[in-house]
């Protein structure tokens, strides 16, 4: 019984597979010059986002940190396919770079992990 | 006891991690700044002190102002401030020099590199850690001098207008922001000692975001720095395309395949137009070529795509074609405008 069903459930199988497979969405279409220079200075780098969908992605991404409804297109329009697809898979591990005025901030901290670890005592000193 | 051990251990790497990292690349000897002036400081640059947390507006309108585009800082914090990360991000700045027309060309991550385009006039913005690896303080500056016999930069940085630094402490901030640097140049100039594959990704980054009167001039630019390069008539060729005008990217094609005869792009691009001509034959010729150079890039489905254009029977058929005489030959070198 199972085993009769077997055959017909691995035919569809692979006929899905070939289908995910096949790049028909790619149009056909001119190659970008950036497209080419990347292409010829990584070695064989797959791309596994599309451009639309990284431009989406990315665009999500832009909006949830505040970007202002009025400006997003604007500022995704001056980004490389592949700084979109760096913005949308990982634009909370990228830097940004804010300044001197955070200075306080991180002294404040580490005198707060010294004092926890009893290396200083300052905070003792202001009841 | 065990107490004390571990807080002499965490002292000792607190002191460690602090002191940053250790020996200094041998960037300055005497042999990689011969050929620099011993100091330069541009002192016209402009200075716009950081508001907040701000130091990329200020650092990029800084740049962009001494490369010919007047900005403010105020003008570019929609551009390029992120609330969320109470900071800007790096490609952010390069995205808003290009949409003000200017090229941002990224530094190879040599200390002489910045010191190059000082020399040559040109401010750099720079990225720096002031903080230390595990708790990065991420900033911008820009620098616009330098005197090698003291060993100090010159910065725009936060607040500051005037700022010297160490160059071993410069470095040091630089080393842990992977040694970002790069200069806004206005189309038609080339940076000083570019570094062709930089630069000419800078011009085609600018080409796909669709400024194509900068692209096309810096590209014309770096034609003329490297005549034997396919890639710049390329671009070229890319832009006359997206304009429409098919004769002219035809030309350009041909005259990177003259120069480069495995050049995926252009084998692939003059397919499409061969075929818009109503030229199967000759462009499934270069489709093929594109297929067999592209076999496992990541250009493989682009011109897999055009080959299935070309085989496909309800493709375009102009009734007479004229494909022979213009199209087998290689480039009678016309007169290019």
């Amino acid at each position: 019984m199972v085993h009769a069903l077997r055959k017909p459930v691995i035919y569809i199988l692979i006929a899905s597979l070939l289908s995910l497979g096949s790049p028909a969405l790619v149009q056909a279409e001119i190659i970008g010059t950036l497209a080419g220079l990347e292409s010829a200075q990584r070695s064989s780098d797959l791309a596994k986002l599309s451009s639309v969908l990284a431009r989406d992605e990315a665009r999500e991404k832009m909006r949830a940190l505040g970007v202002d409804e009025t400006q997003l297109e604007a500022r995704l329009a001056g980004l490389t396919d592949s700084e979109l697809r760096g913005l949308a898979e990982r634009v909370d591990e990228l830097p940004a770079g804010a300044g001197v005025v955070e200075v306080v901030g991180i002294v404040f901290i580490v005198l707060l992990i010294l004092e926890a670890v009893g290396v200083i005592d300052i905070f003792k000193k202001f009841p | 006891m065990h107490d004390r051990l571990a807080r002499a251990a965490f002292v000792l790497w607190a002191i460690a991690a602090l002191g940053g990292c250790a020996a200094l690349p041998p960037d300055l000897d005497a042999a990689a700044t011969a050929h620099l002036p011993a100091r330069v400081e541009l002192a016209q640059v402009p200075f716009y002190p950081q508001q907040e947390y701000q130091c990329g507006p200020a650092a990029l309108a800084t740049v962009l102002t001494a490369a010919g585009a007047p900005t403010t800082s105020e003008q570019l914090v929609d551009s390029v401030f992120l609330p969320g990360r109470r900071g800007s991000l790096q490609v952010e700045l390069l995205a808003a020099a290009r949409m003000r027309e200017r090229v941002p060309y990224v530094l190879p991550e040599r200390l002489t590199a910045i010191l190059e385009q000082i020399a040559a006039g040109r401010p750099v913005l720079v990225m720096q850690n002031l903080g230390i690896t595990i708790a990065p303080l991420w900033h911008f500056a820009v620098v616009v001098g330098y005197d090698l016999d003291a060993g100090e930069l010159i910065l725009r940085s936060g607040t500051t207008q005037r700022l010297t630094m160490s160059t071993r402490r410069f470095v040091r901030a630089w080393d842990r922001a992977q040694r970002w640097a790069f200069v806004a140049l206005a189309p038609d100039e080339a940076p000083a000692d570019p570094d062709r594959d930089r630069y000419l990704a800078a011009i085609a980054a600018m080409e796909s975001i669709g400024k194509l009167d900068a692209a096309a001039s810096a590209y014309a630019r770096a034609s003329q720095i490297w005549p034997d390069s396919a890639w710049p008539r390329l671009g070229l060729a890319n832009i006359a395309y997206a304009r429409q005008d098919l004769h002219a990217a035809e030309q350009g094609y041909r005259a990177a395949l003259a120069l480069d005869g495995g050049n995926v792009v252009a084998h692939n691009n003059l397919a499409q137009i061969l075929l818009t001509r109503g030229c199967r034959s000759q462009a499934r010729r270069h489709a093929l070529r594109a297929a067999e150079l592209a076999a496992g890039t990541s250009l493989a489905p682009a011109v897999a795509a055009t080959l299935r254009e070309i085989e496909s029977p309800a493709g375009s058929g102009v009734a007479v074609p004229q494909c022979e005489p213009a199209a087998s030959t290689s480039t009678p070198s016309a007169p290019r405008a």
